[in-house]
């Protein structure tokens, strides 16, 4: 709790860390963030003055996943994150607290800072059966998540399943697991989907949240533009294979090895929004693409029931099978093609059947 | 010996409307084999060369993909040429009028003779069961090009276009639903050409009226008048 109530520069100082160390962090923020390079000198005067935010993180339905990739967050590194940069006042799984004295510091912590703390929830909200399937503290997570809202100045969804409803969400959904803005009305949420998000995005928002005392620009869902404003696809280092039509067929053939497109194989990135092609993770180490795995979008909506992944298009759910649309197409054309030319020669039997009556008939009116 | 019956011209479709039509016909099918390549590139592209070269093959990717946008590009523009044909034009404007009760008499009517019911239907300037058809493929083509568009141009996600027209992939859940949809309409487009060619072919061996060349020279041919004329206005 000792970071409250300090800047950045102060805690820098305190861990006798120098100041090309500061500024050094100052640069890297910046760049973090997406702003211009002219933009350092106000990061640094920010971090000079602005007091640290508070963070309040709940989990919900879902995996930790998240707080699995944000402990491995590089730039700024977890342990800074962490320690330093934001001030996290609350997250049960890395609290060295458990049980009640945990949950008791929650609601001081939720009564000292009303209505200044940055709330960052982590999964999904099940809403079935009055949502006993999350139980936190031995209430539902819906209620959890009702009270540490009101007194929120901003909420993250962090993740998917907070963003979107996730997996657990994925049909049938018996849970009922909806998206944090679906229970959570009149306050302002970020989404910072992802499966799990990548985690310099997410202390980025933060971040960007502490010094200048508003949230980043956000697109028209509620995403952070800088973020989430280009397709995998647009920033993808194989986008020149695809350009060039030549595709991996298969997962040990030789355009795979060649690291050709990974279009044929599944990858959603012409529809991913996300910074994997140009941040990368793990230091910019690599991305699922470029370890030779498709992108499967797992920051977009709904991404979960859009199986197979393997496949560009979703399967047609025929009885016995799964079929994919250009054979189903296909299929339909060809019977249609028959059914059309069946009609045709039966019209024009018919056609002669009545014209030869109509003669008749002449005929016999003839008579 | 029967005597040749006389027929009756009438001036259905406006020059602009031709013209749109056959227009739409070449779009239609560059679109759809572009398309279905970019859905899913069945023919390897390139081997042995780098992309750096490749990309300037005939049938790269990207020129595919630069065919598909054009195409699309011209066939939004034409609609222009069609909604000129529809506002000057009376014959143009053959709506399915499901508010009349000759709307669904001719639906009836229709109905029975393509199911081999009866021998012979009315003559019509266009009958009820086309009627819908049409419009409902002018319905499927304008939610070919939203779709495309919503697509298209979230290449600049920070461009006027992207603005306008995102909304529309989120209304749709994701902007992959968007791909799915468009793929799925394109294929009923392709269904609505194969009964919309052979309904044209069948009328003209049928009526002898001279459907498929009205689509050239504006005019199709009755003996008797047809049900729907005052539609026209003469």
């Amino acid at each position: 709790m000792d970071q409250l109530g300090t800047t950045l520069r102060e805690l820098f100082e305190k861990r006798n860390l120098s100041r090309r160390t500061f500024l050094k962090t100052c640069a890297t923020l910046t760049a973090i963030l997406g702003l211009a390079p002219e933009m350092l000198q106000d990061v640094v005067a920010a971090a000079e003055r602005k007091l640290l935010v508070p963070v309040i993180w709940l989990h919900g339905h879902e995996c930790t996943g998240c707080d699995e990739t944000l402990l491995r967050s590089q730039t700024p590194l977890a342990s800074d994150v962490l320690l330093n940069m934001i001030s996290l006042e609350y997250m049960d799984v890395l609290a060295a607290a458990a049980g009640e004295p945990l949950e008791e510091h929650l609601q001081q912590v939720m009564q000292a800072y009303k209505g200044r703390y940055i709330l960052a929830v982590e999964g999904a909200v099940p809403l079935e059966a009055d949502g006993i399937y999350c139980m936190v503290g031995g209430k539902p997570f819906v209620e959890n998540l009702r009270q540490a809202a009101a007194g929120a100045a901003v909420i993250l969804e962090v993740g998917s399943c907070a963003a979107w409803g996730g997996i657990q969400a994925a049909k049938p959904n018996p849970t009922k697991s909806v998206s944090v803005s679906d229970v959570i009305h009149g306050k302002t949420i970020v989404k910072i989907p992802g499966c799990p998000p990548i985690p310099e995005v997410l202390t980025g928002v933060i971040m960007h949240y502490t010094l200048f005392g508003k949230l980043p620009p956000l697109d028209s869902v509620g995403r952070p533009k800088q973020f989430y404003g280009n397709r995998i696809h647009d920033t993808c280092y194989r986008r020149p294979f695809f350009d060039s039509g030549m595709f991996v067929e298969k997962f040990d053939d030789a355009g795979s090895k060649a690291g050709w497109c990974l279009y044929k194989m599944g990858c959603r990135a012409p529809e991913a929004y996300n910074s994997c092609g140009n941040m990368r993770w793990w230091n910019g180490l690599s991305y699922p693409v470029q370890s030779g795995a498709p992108c499967v979008a797992c920051g977009a909506n709904n991404f979960w029931d859009q199986d197979p992944f393997y496949e560009r298009l979703p399967g047609i759910p025929v009885p016995q099978t799964v079929a994919n649309a250009d054979k189903v197409g296909l299929i339909t054309a060809g019977v249609l093609t028959l059914g059309v030319a069946a009609h045709g020669a039966a019209s024009l039997i018919q056609s002669k059947k009545h014209a030869a009556e109509e003669e008749e008939k002449a005929k016999e009116d003839e008579k | 010996m029967k005597t040749k019956p006389i027929m009756h011209g009438y001036y259905v479709f406006s020059p602009a409307t031709r013209l749109f039509h056959w227009n739409l016909v070449i779009c239609i099918f560059l679109l759809f084999f572009t398309g279905l390549y970019i859905g899913n590139p069945f023919f390897i592209g390139s081997s042995g060369v780098e992309p750096t070269y490749a990309v300037n093959n005939l049938l790269s990717m990207e020129n595919i993909r630069y065919v598909h946008f054009l195409a699309g590009y011209i066939l939004m523009a034409s609609l222009i040429l069609r909604l000129y044909g529809f506002i000057t034009h009376k014959g143009d404007r053959l709506f399915p009028k499901f508010w009349t009760r000759g709307y669904w008499d001719g639906l009836i009517d229709t109905q029975l003779h393509y199911m081999f019911l009866r021998t012979k239907h009315k003559p019509y300037l266009r009958n009820s069961l086309a009627r819908t058809g049409y419009a409902s493929v002018y319905g499927m083509i304008l939610l070919e090009g939203v779709t495309g568009f919503a697509m298209y141009a979230m290449i600049r996600p920070n461009g006027a276009g992207a603005q306008m027209i995102n909304p529309v992939n989120h209304w749709l859940v994701d902007e992959y639903m968007v791909h799915v949809i468009h793929h799925y309409v394109a294929w009923m487009i392709m269904l609505f050409v194969i009964v919309h060619v052979y309904m044209v072919f069948r009328a003209d061996v049928m009526e002898k009226g001279g459907e498929t060349s009205g689509m050239i020279s504006g005019r199709k041919f009755y003996e008797e008048e047809p049900v729907d004329h005052r539609d026209l206005g003469e």
